[in-house]
């Protein structure tokens, strides 16, 4: 006997399928830092779809995630099943990129440096704006991303956060509909000359 | 595998890749980790696979965890896609994966998984390989606590392990690691770059593809990233130096079959006595017969 779903899910984002082309992208974007990847069209029909769908596709009970700037709404939160935690500990932080940051994230430590925390930013526009220059691992010689909506107060933190390697953060950059991400390895300067090196 | 088994009629019962979707996501999770930070063994809750432990779990769950509809798999048993591993894993995928397509030709293989050897054709960045590991830690011979390798890790501390290769060089003249050779990734982590001979560890670096490391019985994941240093170990007198392939007169062995010249070379003894040397790369040394033939056939019309 075949068993219907109680009620149909509204959005295509916490469909198995999507999350799996989703999570490609976004391992694209992790593998090579800087490169811009435009996540599926089918799901950008309302606005704040895309942190919905970077979310579906990497959190669950097991994690935990910060809201710092109260970003996901009380309906996404019960669909995601995920914990709520203070930004300090949580495994996934979402912020807004126009904002400095006022809190510490979890670096993780010598041991596991795989719990040092991911911080899932929201910026204006990829693709316009200041030129970010990034090196690295992933990135040949160099890769020049444009991105406007983050404060330059993310990169300095980010800096100081992912001063001792291999303890970090690391960072997913998102718009209405392009993804950026940067590795805890790689080293961004502004383009006028200031550096923010790693 | 068993060649009867099927899956059980109840579709409902198994999801598209065979792994549920919990599992998947924190394969994927650590997928993410392992790639921010290059040549760290990333833990991870292993599943339970219906096939032994030892027969390429750990690849299995990366694959499993990667593969979507508009993938083309290619799997890979030390080289060859015939050998009894590959096939089985092969339609172990075909079985789970509905509407993914398999492929030989590494050209045409945007996911790669495989055993012992990285493909002689060079890689793109389009493509990712997968590589089966049996013991993800290069500092397990020289330091049996887990919690102390972790640190010495973290501080990029490998002393030992090159006094190990040192002592190697002592006794032998010569570093006596076949295959499983300790290289450096990005300047820190020291990694088991899985059973791949010494002559595959060139093309761990400044790779276009992205590596992942997958093991199952040992529940870690590891990645070096595309366009990342992977340097194995050696010191400033004692170059690391790969497969010998020359013979007596110092001229470098080929293919018997397709007379290649380049690539990693198996040796068999014939039914009478006598050594040949053939590509272990199957795919390779097929496709290159296959280029000879039609141009052969080009010059004969």
């Amino acid at each position: 006997m075949k068993i219907e779903p109680i009620c149909k899910p509204q959005s295509a984002v916490w469909e198995p399928a999507v999350q799996q082309k989703a999570f490609r992208q976004l391992m694209n974007a992790f593998a090579f830092p800087g490169s811009l990847e435009t996540l599926l069209p089918e799901v950008q029909e309302r606005e704040n779809n895309l942190l919905r769908l970077i979310l579906a596709t990497l959190t669950d009970g097991a994690v935990t995630v910060a809201d710092p700037h109260h970003m996901i709404d009380d309906h996404d939160w019960s669909k995601l099943e995920t914990n709520r935690e203070t930004p300090e500990k949580a495994r996934f932080i979402v912020a807004r990129g126009d904002t400095a940051p006022i809190f510490s994230p979890a670096l993780g430590s010598l041991e596991c440096p795989e719990m040092g925390a991911t911080v899932i930013l929201n910026v204006t526009y990829i693709g316009r704006g200041e030129a970010l220059v990034m090196r690295g691992p992933g990135i040949q010689s160099e890769k020049v991303i444009a991105c406007s909506g983050l404060t330059p107060a993310w990169l300095n933190k980010r800096s100081e956060w992912n001063g001792a390697f291999p303890l970090g953060v690391d960072m997913i950059l998102f718009d209405t509909a392009r993804v950026i991400a940067i590795p805890r390895t790689t080293r961004i300067k502004i383009k006028e000359g200031q550096s923010w090196d790693m | 595998m068993n060649p009867y088994y099927e899956l059980p009629q109840d579709e409902a019962g198994y999801s598209f890749g065979f792994l549920d979707e919990y599992a998947k996501r924190e394969v994927r999770r650590n997928i993410l980790k392992a790639i921010c930070i290059p040549g760290y063994q990333t833990p991870y809750a292993s599943r339970e696979m219906p096939m032994g432990r030892g027969f390429g779990t750990g690849g299995l769950q990366l694959t499993l965890s990667l593969v979507g509809r508009s993938d083309t798999l290619k799997v890979i048993d030390q080289g060859s896609d015939d050998s009894v591993n590959a096939v089985n894993l092969r339609h172990f995928i075909e079985l789970t994966c509905p509407g993914v397509d398999t492929t030989e030709r590494t050209q045409e293989a945007t996911l790669i998984q495989s055993r012992h050897r990285i493909p002689e054709r060079r890689l793109t960045s389009a493509q990712i390989l997968v590589l089966q590991v049996p013991y993800p830690d290069p500092l397990v011979v020289v330091e049996p606590s887990e919690a102390r390798r972790k640190i010495m890790h973290g501080e990029g501390d490998y002393s030992r392990l090159l006094t190990k290769l040192y002592e190697d060089i002592v006794r032998f003249d010569e570093i006596t690691i076949s295959h499983r050779y300790p290289t450096r990734i990005n300047g820190h982590y020291v990694l088991d770059p899985s059973p791949i001979p010494r002559f595959d560890i060139p093309k761990l670096n400044q790779s276009p593809a992205l590596i992942l490391f997958g093991a199952g019985r040992e529940k870690k994941i590891y990645a070096v990233p595309p366009y990342t240093n992977a340097e194995p170990l050696a010191f400033d007198d004692i170059a690391f130096r790969t497969e010998d392939f020359t013979d007596e007169q110092g001229l470098r062995r080929s293919c018997h079959r397709c007379g290649a010249t380049d690539s990693f070379l198996d040796e068999f003894t014939s039914n009478d006595g006598v050594r040949i040397y053939q590509c272990s790369d199957s795919d390779y040394c097929n496709q290159r017969l296959s280029t000879q033939h039609s141009a052969a056939n080009e010059a004969s019309r």
